[in-house]
């Protein structure tokens, strides 16, 4: 009994204790403990070392979340406190073992930064509260006074009391839902959804001209790569082709707006909207120049040739060849911006405009696409190819059609973002962005439009949002990805497909049959 | 899994609270309101001017990669010009900060930075950016608001080419290093037929169009003109194709990395016998630690600067003690980093003013002008006129040999 | 009678789709060989010796690319999961050969004959061996972590997931790797014995050349490694428990095979196969930096999907035709040397049109639609 009990919390306790000693080695302990300063109304300075309060709150609440998480959630008071004491033990130990080592580096005065970059004297130096030799002990009594604490705030929690307390709560909260879903007045009901898509247009429309243009910036980019997400999800999610250089779609729009655009190289001046049209059909091109060779093709073979036609794109546009052509690794710049009844139509605020308003329009085709009847095919042959082609549907044409579908909504994005930075180059167009864009269509959830909102928001607003965290913006995406796909793989706001059940009865009964819907995606 | 669910609400909850900490991203714009205490010289400004409240620092800016395969010049940036910011006497009390942010050397980058900067209004200035793309994209977002740029490295001729205030710029234009590079090349050392690389980047290209061009005009034959993909590890195909051309030397345009690379694999390639000649950008410790005895003989450029100031040794003993590596090692443009953030720093101090209400306002139309008036600003990488344009160096290069595994000047 | 069963009428499939291909292979094909018959014949630039060495380059790189490219197609073989984080699983590896060679060079003594030496010198062989044995294990160790960690709770998920998780390992361990070690591009400290650069001086069609004695240990190393991974999984029990779980994996459950442990055995397997690769990259390259992972996996995949996927003779046979094609390719075909990948991708195109499973065809695992 005993056995069961130590050896999964010795694990747990050796396992945070790595995480730990890795914060450390990547400074992650001091950035910590600079953000809960700045949370308690410190005036910080970028680079300067927090007080080693912070570092000592940093590594209670460390301790107390491994003590929580160690208790297990049916065991007793006694047995949780006591799984929660091994791996707090556990964890100062292991902490302790690696302070010594640290605290030999500050005596001997060796420099490890050709090799750990992080381990600066005065980083080390704060991790251990400053307090040389008896740092080991002092760690060891604070993780496992913290675990234990973790546990004890897990045993109060989970206790009779705090759940009837819960109870309680969540009954009231839902006898309000019920009381005010009955009041509703009838004609809320009928007019709600009309009104709501008032309220949203009025919001849009304010908004911009007020919160300033770095928020415009953020919600464009938001918006941009919701229209990227949409196509994607067309060729991905709808038509079932793995695609991983979606950049290069994207590219043949922001290109051929910036060439027909600017002065450099060419001087044409086409005008934003003419070239938007433009690049949207060199985009389909590029699809069709794609399409017709792949046809054959499944999975992954798939996935390899169309990043090599990624990579592609990026390199021709980048090449010493097509110099002259594309301005090569120099880029575009002064690409001028879209008109509206002659006025120059691109402030911030417009461009904002801009893509809202065709971001609610891509959503719309999206929409009408899916519930057609080429949609629906599209579904077909992603289930069963050979059924699919039984019921007389194309399979040629119609992966085709997804193919141009989708690269057309990256060809609409990548020109407004070619205008919006007035500027692209080949940097824009790398691997990376093909990636984001497939990221943020499955941790939002395929197939789902306010998963894709939500998506693009997490992956591309909150990093703009979170940019205190500069250097570990990276990391903490990557960790994410792996994170979101493990605990929520279905997305962040899954799709609802359509299902017919039986009830009671044993009669077939539909609920939300295609064609039907509207918001309860 | 369900505490880990919990425990990411926690922590988003906290950094979204942390991120609305004292240092807002969106302080409120100064009140347009006629106050005494404003100096005059404010309404006087075609920007306005930046309030630094009491307790407030003065920012400077910079962007750069910092992720990605180029984080290691964002890094470097942003540490040479933390010590700049360290380095700084507090401006009637007012100390200076450093906000380095990532924009990952693309256009995207470039305008979310400068987007989050200029909603700042204790910003005033932006060493930055370092890639040429992102300054593009920046350039008009500053422009707008007034905030004058600074940049160690874009060197993209385009740039000063667009009647743009605010921007300006310490390294050399491509048009000056690469004649000055072809002069020698033609006239100092005396060679007729070289091959010229470059590593397909922005920078490496722009120098090795001059090189070839101002060669061939100088009656120079060069024998081939081909870019590389930067970042490999072996390029010894396309310099076993230029070997059979024989020339005598090869012009390279890039970066330290790629350069120890070629000198070494030159050796291997029936290229013994060429010289390797290459730019401000293959200066460091780093091609000199990669390509060791093979880079015995190659030629690099730098700014025109004696090559060890007292205030130079200074920073680089800092610049070591404080992050474990030398300066150089992860960028060629260590000292140039430093130099702009703290020209930036001392022409703050020159135009700025204590109200009386105890608050510091830095007119910014005065800034933009200051800026762009360095006039023999001496740094420790160099001696800087800014140009009508925003181009700060006008001066040629200094040209160095390694001998002996160090660097020598050799005019 | 009236309800007698007919067969079914036979659907003609229009033969011209593969009219079409052939004469579009024909046209490609012949094409090519007359820019082949320009280039070399016609316009002659360079004497056989260029071609020699191009050749020898090509032969080079290649190996490096198939020693990568082995490890990626077992677990692309046995778990048909595009594993992107392979190359900085190379990556793990090569940083820990890295550490190794720094410290054998850091420890000095003088030698019987009186000068003073590095470990790393005066056994460079215990040292070589040393670095392998430690970096096959780290990056063993960090395949069977990731596994554990990002892959195997999404075991039963649609492919779409695990290759996100895939993108993500990889990010951050890309990541993780420039925090903990600064962007700094840092270098292998070769024992003299195998120096970069050094090789046997051979002189063919009238010209010097080098060998290098990395470019051959890689090679050999490729071969070596590629026949053992074979002859394991064609003759071993182990090798054979991996074919019946890249087969169907319930059925193999049922059969009373660990799944679990076969599919961690792999991924361990890849892992010490993608760390030698990560050292012997060191070795030869030279560079050592937290993105160095980044191109070669993807050059791993393609090698893998020119081979055929799951195919290791396949995925050394594409790995040696990617590097012949960037080697030679682009001036055997009068091109810019900048644009060899994208020379190396229309090749992969046009093969998979014409060979939809890779050159040798798939191997470890049934056609799943």
């Amino acid at each position: 009994m005993n056995k069961k009990l130590v050896s999964p919390s010795l694990k747990r306790g050796l396992t945070f204790g790595i995480v730990m000693i890795i914060f450390v080695l990547i400074d992650l302990d001091v950035m910590v403990a600079t953000m809960l300063s700045k949370l308690f109304g410190a005036n910080v300075i970028r680079g300067s070392i927090p007080d080693v309060g912070f570092m000592v709150l940093f590594l209670i609440l460390f301790g107390m979340f491994v003590g929580w998480s160690t208790s297990s959630d049916d065991a007793k008071p006694t047995t949780k406190l006591f799984q929660a004491l091994v791996a707090g033990l556990t964890l100062g130990v292991v902490l302790g073992l690696f302070d010594l080592i640290l605290n030999q580096l500050i005596v001997t005065g060796t420099d490890v930064r050709k090799y750990l970059a992080a381990l600066a004297p005065e980083s080390i130096r704060l991790f251990l509260f400053d307090q040389g030799a008896i740092s080991p002990l002092l760690h060891l009594g604070l993780f496992t006074v913290a675990s234990l604490l973790g546990s004890l705030m897990k045993i109060l929690l989970k206790s009779e009391s705090a759940s009837r307390f819960f109870k309680g709560v969540k009954s009231g909260y839902q006898g309000l839902q019920a009381k005010a879903q009955a009041n509703t007045p009838n004609w809320v009901k009928k007019y709600g959804k009309f009104l709501l898509f008032l309220l949203i247009g009025l919001l849009a429309f304010f908004p911009p001209r007020i919160w300033g243009s770095y928020n415009n910036y953020v919600v464009g980019l938001v918006g941009l790569y919701v229209i990227l997400g949409i196509g994607l999800n067309i060729i991905v999610g709808l038509s079932g082709q793995l695609m991983l250089g979606f950049a290069a779609f994207f590219a043949m729009g922001a290109y051929s707006v910036a060439l027909l655009n600017a002065p450099l190289p060419h001087g044409i001046m086409l005008g934003f909207w003419p070239s938007l049209l433009i690049g949207i059909l060199m985009a389909v091109v590029a699809a069709v120049l794609l399409g017709l060779p792949v046809m054959g093709m499944r999975g992954d073979y798939l996935a390899i040739v169309t990043l090599g036609f990624g990579e592609i794109i990026r390199i021709l546009l980048k090449s010493d060849l097509l110099t002259s052509f594309t301005g090569g690794p120099r880029g575009i710049q002064d690409i001028r911006g879209p008109t509206l009844f002659g006025q120059s139509f691109s402030s911030d605020i417009d461009y904002t405009y801009i893509i809202l308003v065709v971001m609610v329009l891509s959503i719309f085709i999206y929409k009408r696409l899916e519930r057609s009847r080429t949609g629906r095919a599209w579904l077909a042959v992603k289930e069963d190819t050979k059924v699919a082609q039984a019921t007389g549907v194309n399979i040629m044409t119609n992966k085709l059609l997804a193919l141009c579908l989708g690269a057309a909504f990256a060809g609409l994005a990548g020109g407004i973002f070619a205008a919006r930075n007035q500027f692209t180059g080949p940097n824009d167009h790398q691997l990376m962005v093909s990636m984001n864009i497939l990221s943020i269509l499955i941790v939002g959830g395929v197939n789902s439009i306010p998963g894709i909102i939500l998506g693009a928001f997490t992956l591309k607003g909150l990093p703009e949002i979170l940019r205190e965290i500069e250097n570990y913006r990276l990391l903490v995406f990557g960790g994410l990805l792996v994170v979101m796909m493990i605990s929520r793989p279905e997305g962040l706001w899954p799709a609802t497909r359509p299902n017919i059940e039986k009830d009671e009865g044993n009669k077939l009964k539909e609920n939300g049959a295609p064609g039907e819907g509207g918001l309860n995606d | 899994m369900k505490n880990f669910k919990g425990l990411i609400v926690v922590i988003v909850a906290v950094l979204l609270l942390s991120a609305c900490g004292p240092a807002a991203v969106d302080t409120p714009a100064p009140a347009e309101v006629v106050d005494a205490n404003i100096p005059t010289v404010c309404s006087a400004d075609r920007y306005g001017c930046a309030k630094i409240e009491p307790g407030q620092t003065i920012k400077i800016g910079m962007g750069s990669p910092m992720t990605g395969g180029d984080a290691s010049f964002g890094i470097d940036a942003e540490q040479a010009g933390k010590i700049a910011v360290a380095d700084a006497e507090p401006l009637h009390g007012f100390s200076f900060e450093l906000v380095a942010e990532d924009d990952q050397g693309a256009a995207e980058g470039g305008a979310a930075v400068a987007n989050k900067f200029v909603a700042d209004q204790t910003l005033v200035g932006v060493a930055g950016h370092l890639f040429s793309g992102a300054t593009a994209a920046a350039m008009p977002i500053y422009e707008a608001k007034g905030i004058p740029m600074l940049s160690p490295s874009a060197t993209n001729p385009t740039l000063t080419q667009k009647g743009s205030a605010v921007f300006n710029r310490v390294p050399f234009t491509d048009a000056a290093q690469g004649k000055a590079a072809a002069t020698f090349i033609y006239e100092e050392l005396g060679f007729r037929k070289i091959a010229v690389m470059h590593d397909g980047e922005d920078y490496g290209k722009g120098l090795a169009e001059i090189v070839k061009v101002e060669f061939e005009a100088l009656g120079g034959e060069v024998v081939e003109f081909v870019g590389i993909t930067s970042k490999e590890a072996d390029y010894t195909p396309v310099l076993t194709t230029i070997a059979a051309k024989s020339p005598e030397l090869i012009y390279f345009g890039g970066y330290t990395q790629d350069a120890g690379v070629l000198a070494n694999q030159m050796k291997t390639t029936g290229l013994e016998n060429a010289v390797f000649f290459g730019c401000d950008g293959t200066f460091g410790t780093d091609f000199l630690n990669r390509a060791g005895a093979n880079g015995e003989g190659s030629y690099h450029a730098t700014p025109r600067t004696p090559p060890q100031t007292p205030e130079k040794t200074a920073f680089d003993e800092a610049y070591k003690a404080a992050y474990g590596v030398g300066p150089g090692e992860l960028s060629p443009f260590t000292w140039n980093s430093y130099d702009c953030t703290t020209a930036l720093i001392e022409k703050v101090g020159d135009v700025a003013v204590l109200g009386a209400d105890g608050a510091l306002y830095i007119p910014r139309g005065a800034l933009v002008d200051a800026v762009r008036g360095l006039n023999n600003w001496t740094g420790i990488s160099g001696t800087y006129t800014c140009a009508p344009v925003g181009d700060c160096n006008i001066q040629g290069p200094q040209f160095h040999i390694v001998k002996n595994g160090a660097f020598v000047p050799v005019n | 009678m009236e309800n007698e069963i007919r067969p079914p009428r036979r659907y003609k499939r229009s033969k011209l789709p593969k009219l079409v291909r052939w004469i579009f292979g024909l046209i490609v094909l012949s094409s090519f060989f007359w820019r082949l018959y320009t280039v070399i014949i016609v316009q002659n630039e360079y004497t056989p010796d260029i071609w020699v060495r191009l050749l020898i380059s090509g032969l080079v790189i290649g190996g490096v690319y198939s020693l990568i490219a082995i490890g990626y197609t077992l677990v692309y073989g046995i778990l048909r999961m595009i594993n992107f984080a392979h190359g900085e699983v190379m990556m793990i590896g090569t940083f820990a050969g890295y550490f190794v060679f720094e410290a054998t060079n850091a420890i000095r003594f003088t030698s019987s004959t009186g000068e003073i030496t590095s470990l790393s010198n005066a056994q460079p062989f215990l040292s070589i061996l040393l670095a392998f044995i430690v970096g096959m294990t780290v990056a063993a160790t960090s395949g069977f972590l990731l596994e554990k960690i990002a892959y195997r709770p999404l075991r039963k998920a649609p492919r779409l997931i695990p290759l996100i998780s895939a993108i993500g390992a990889s990010i951050f361990l890309q990541n993780l790797a420039q925090l903990l070690f600064s962007p700094l591009v840092r270098d292998y400290k070769n024992p003299d014995l195998i120096a970069r650069g050094q090789g046997w001086a051979i002189t063919v069609a009238g010209a010097r050349l080098t060998i290098p004695y990395t470019g051959v240990l890689t090679f050999s190393l490729s071969i070596i490694l590629m026949f053992a991974l074979y002859t394991m999984v064609r003759k071993s029990k182990l090798g054979k428990s991996m074919r019946a779980v890249a087969a169907d994996k319930s059925t193999a459950a049922l059969m009373g095979i660990d799944v679990n442990g076969v599919i961690s055995q792999t991924f361990i397997i890849s892992g010490m196969l993608a760390g030698a690769a990560g050292v012997m990259w060191g070795l030869h390259n030279g560079l050592v930096y937290y993105y160095v992972g980044f191109l070669p996996g993807i050059k791993a995949f393609t090698s893998a999907v020119l081979g055929g996927i799951g195919n290791i003779p396949g995925a050394m046979l594409g790995g040696m035709l990617l590097g012949m094609i960037e080697s030679i390719g682009p001036t055997a075909l009068g091109i810019s040397y900048q644009l060899k990948d994208v020379l190396a991708f229309v090749i992969l195109i046009i093969i998979l049109i014409f060979r939809p499973s890779g050159i040798l065809g798939e191997v470890l695992s049934e056609e799943k639609v």
